[in-house]
């Protein structure tokens, strides 16, 4: 269904027009993503929720850039009149995460920053909250990181109820099935 | 209002009025809200979809699902292609992320909207999905689409010189993979290993590709050249039965598995690089000789890794070049003979002796090799065409395409003329129709049956049609006509056939009466087919070694009725293709030695 985002494109070039250097795009109904600068984050979300409506923080989170070294923080937040949902997005080093603590601009942004601190290892200086959230007496690194080996962690600290011992491998099980060798070299490549 | 209030006291009374009758509202059901259309409960498999892949196993995090055997009573496949084992997940374990049914190639798994479950045993948190809960199928609630999937169901495109550029020589058609389009096709592999199963030879495929998409064309090599000194060539060629069982293909493009194997095996350019790369361990020699006739695929790959395991080998090959059907049936613009020489001078370095231009029966006698070795291989192939049986097969310019074919390759001339007809639908004819469009005729295919009856790789009709190749589905020739002086052809008559269902079996065509149709032409090819010449058997061997309907009779460790001859390829089994006779030679190899070392 083809439907034309005048009201997307209308917040889009409002902030366009507001903030240097930032891009912005209406990408579908009722969504429109604005991708800036670190520096410039707080400036926008306080911009929009002030002069624009966008009065509701609908969430904050966090995705990780492995390749390119990074994490992208993304806060999504509402207008109750227009019905459009903002997407604030930015990119910070991953080898030294750190993010304005903005919890004074949404009281619940506390609780997203205290989780995404948890889980991704991302610092917010000056942030005022408990060091733990879900995790208790956590050493490892964060989790939520992709280079967390989960799978890993999973095998080091749980053991395997009972009953599941008749599992089985698919390709050693067509390896057998069709009497095919396996040579030792290639194993490496097998799935695991 | 007094103190003593007669109302107040009495108002409420009156409401005792209606003590004992009904009420005038009405008690509605209590409904339950239903849950989220997208909500993540637990999963449902359909059993029948369910290929085994255990692709939700391997991506599962939590180590929750394991690949299990179910009980007979539920009817499993046990199909190529299948691998018979079902998953089953541990609930004390999964934590809903889905990924297991993002990944599921065919889309049988998904998880429904229940997510209720008690009880006071945390071992019965074992449920094999479509089993334990074969409601499920209703209450579907996060699915699989082609759209949401994280599988890549396209393949990467393989680049092609275009039609009309083609026909203009015998340059390869298929320009290859680059090395950026190899590693992101080998990256669609999911290495379920399903494959392997319908390979004759049972290669390796999830390993080597695997070994690209990590980008080491080096151990892709080595690993395919661990049952398969030929690759390049089936890299090429290959039939590629894998491809149709492959798990991405249920749903989208099979993994392109031999255009993967051929850009492996052309990163080793000469056949010293190839020795280099993959510098295979050779056994000191163990005294052993062993004589193999035919060097086609099944020859060449017995002589390989008999060499290898330490055996003296010779192969006694009755034309100039060795490669067999792949060398003088294979057209130059889908095999070049570069490519086939660099690996046959491969395997001649590794200590494969070949004769060429030594045709036994001819230059040496089958009884000088049976006598002079210790075991001997058969791979002669199936080389001679079999009669189209109609009047006027045997004027000039009516040839079998297979001779046709071995004359272009040998680099003889045959002058086809302008018009040209060929008879048959399997890939020989196909074959045989795009070297003629290459030589400037105007080529028509008459097949007997529909299109989708064709034996051909789609592929090559596909490409036929591409240059131009006309296709005439359901055409029954029925006599070539000579012309005025009675020697060659002038033109070729057939009937138009319709296609009857035949019970338990394939659409039969059957001739439409009166629709006899003269077609005008200068050549008549015909391919419907080969069989193998074994006059070079004498009569004491033939008597020794069985040959039943046209074709050598072996046990499946590949021995005939003499223990001491071996045989594979086109002359044994029935599928025809070169995989396949790789495959013979490679289990001839293990029953040659497992023969001779016993004794």
């Amino acid at each position: 269904m083809e439907t034309s985002l005048i009201k997307e494109e209308l917040l889009a070039q409002q902030l366009q027009n507001a903030f240097e250097n930032i891009v912005t795009e209406a990408v579908r109904k009722d969504t429109v993503f604005a991708y800036a600068s670190k520096e410039q984050v707080s400036s926008i979300l306080l911009y929009a929720k002030e002069k624009l409506g966008y009065k509701s923080l609908a969430h904050m989170s966090c995705i990780d850039w492995l390749e390119s070294d990074e994490f992208e923080l993304v806060y999504i937040i509402w207008s109750p009149e227009t019905k459009l949902n903002l997407f604030v997005k930015t990119r910070i080093d991953r080898q030294n995460p750190e993010m304005e603590n903005m919890d004074m601009i949404w009281r619940q942004l506390n609780t997203y920053q205290r989780e995404i601190r948890e889980m991704f290892g991302v610092e917010f200086p000056g942030f005022v909250g408990e060091k733990e959230f879900i995790l208790e007496d956590w050493e490892d690194a964060p989790p939520m990181r992709r280079d967390f080996d989960t799978l890993e962690y999973v095998n080091d600290t749980f053991f395997e109820r009972e009953g599941r011992e008749d599992k089985q491998d698919v390709r050693e099980r067509i390896a057998k099935r069709s009497g095919e060798e396996i040579p030792d070299f290639a194993k490496k490549y097998s799935r695991e | 209002m007094s103190f003593f209030d007669l109302k107040g006291i009495v108002r409420p009374l009156i409401g005792l009025s209606q003590f004992g009758k009904n009420p005038h509202t009405k008690r509605l059901d209590v409904l339950g809200k239903d849950t989220a259309d997208r909500y993540r409960g637990f999963h449902y498999n359909d059993l029948e979809a369910c290929i085994g892949c255990g692709n939700c196993s391997t991506i599962c995090m939590n180590g929750a699902i394991d690949m299990v055997e179910l009980a007979a009573e539920f009817n499993i496949s046990q199909a190529k292609g299948n691998s018979g084992l079902r998953p089953r997940v541990d609930y004390g374990r999964c934590c809903w992320c889905a990924l297991c049914v993002d990944v599921c190639p065919t889309g049988s798994l998904n998880l429904t909207k229940e997510y209720n479950y008690v009880s006071p045993d945390p071992n019965t948190f074992l449920w094999t999905p479509g089993v334990d809960n074969p409601y499920g199928k209703d209450q579907l609630s996060f699915v699989s689409t082609k759209e949401t999937s994280l599988m890549t169901f396209d393949r990467v495109p393989m680049r092609e010189l275009d039609g009309t550029e083609r026909v203009k020589s015998f340059a390869e058609v298929v320009l290859g993979y680059n090395e950026e389009e190899a590693r992101a096709e080998a990256s669609r592999c999911i290495s379920c290993g399903l494959c392997t199963e319908v390979c004759p030879d049972h290669m390796h495929i999830p390993e080597y590709i695997n070994a690209i998409a990590r980008g080491n064309d080096q151990d892709a090599l080595r690993i395919i050249y661990d049952n398969n000194p030929l690759p390049e060539m089936c890299g090429k060629v290959c039939t590629r039965r894998c491809e149709d069982v492959c798990a991405i293909a249920v749903r989208g493009e099979a993994v392109a598995i031999r255009w993967l194997k051929r850009y492996a095996t052309e990163q080793a350019q000469t056949a010293d690089l190839i020795q280099e790369i993959v510098n295979p361990e050779i056994k000191e020699a163990n005294g052993y000789k062993v004589g193999i006739i035919g060097a086609g695929p099944s020859g060449l790959t017995a002589a390989y890794y008999l060499a290898l395991r330490g055996f003296d080998v010779t192969v006694f090959e009755a034309k100039q070049f060795a490669g067999g059907m792949t060398m003088y049936g294979i057209p130059k613009y889908r095999l070049p003979m570069d490519s086939l020489n660099k690996q046959v001078s491969y395997l001649q370095k590794i200590g494969v002796k070949i004769k060429f231009n030594t045709r036994v029966g001819k230059e040496i006698s089958f009884d000088e090799i049976y006598k002079n070795h210790d075991a001997v291989f058969i791979g002669i192939g199936f080389e001679k065409p079999w009669k189209l049986g109609i009047p006027g097969e045997d004027l000039e310019n009516a040839i079998p395409a297979v001779e046709y074919l071995r004359m272009i390759n040998d680099g003889e001339s045959y002058d086809v003329g302008k018009k040209v007809v060929v008879i048959g639908g399997g890939n020989v004819a196909i074959d045989g129709a795009r070297v003629a469009a290459r030589h400037d005729a105007d080529v028509t295919i008459l097949y007997r049956r529909r299109v989708e009856d064709m034996p051909a790789d789609w592929e090559e009709i596909e490409g036929a049609e591409d240059e131009h190749v006309h296709i005439h589905p359901q055409a029954i020739p029925i006599r070539i006509i000579a012309d005025k002086s009675g020697k060659k052809v002038k033109a070729i008559e057939y009937l138009e056939a319709e296609m009857i269902a035949e019970e338990g079996g394939r659409p039969r065509p059957v001739p439409i009466e009166g629709s006899e149709t003269i077609m005008e032409v200068d050549t008549v090819i015909g391919a419907i087919g080969q069989e193998a010449d074994y006059s070079f058997l004498t009569e004491e061997y033939a008597d020794k070694i069985e040959v039943n309907r046209g074709r050598i009779v072996t046990n499946a460790q590949q021995q005939t009725s003499d223990a001491k001859v071996f045989a594979g390829g086109d002359a044994v089994n029935k599928t025809a293709d070169a995989i396949s006779a790789i495959a013979d030679g490679f289990r001839a190899v293990k029953s040659i030695e497992a023969f001779l070392m016993k004794k």
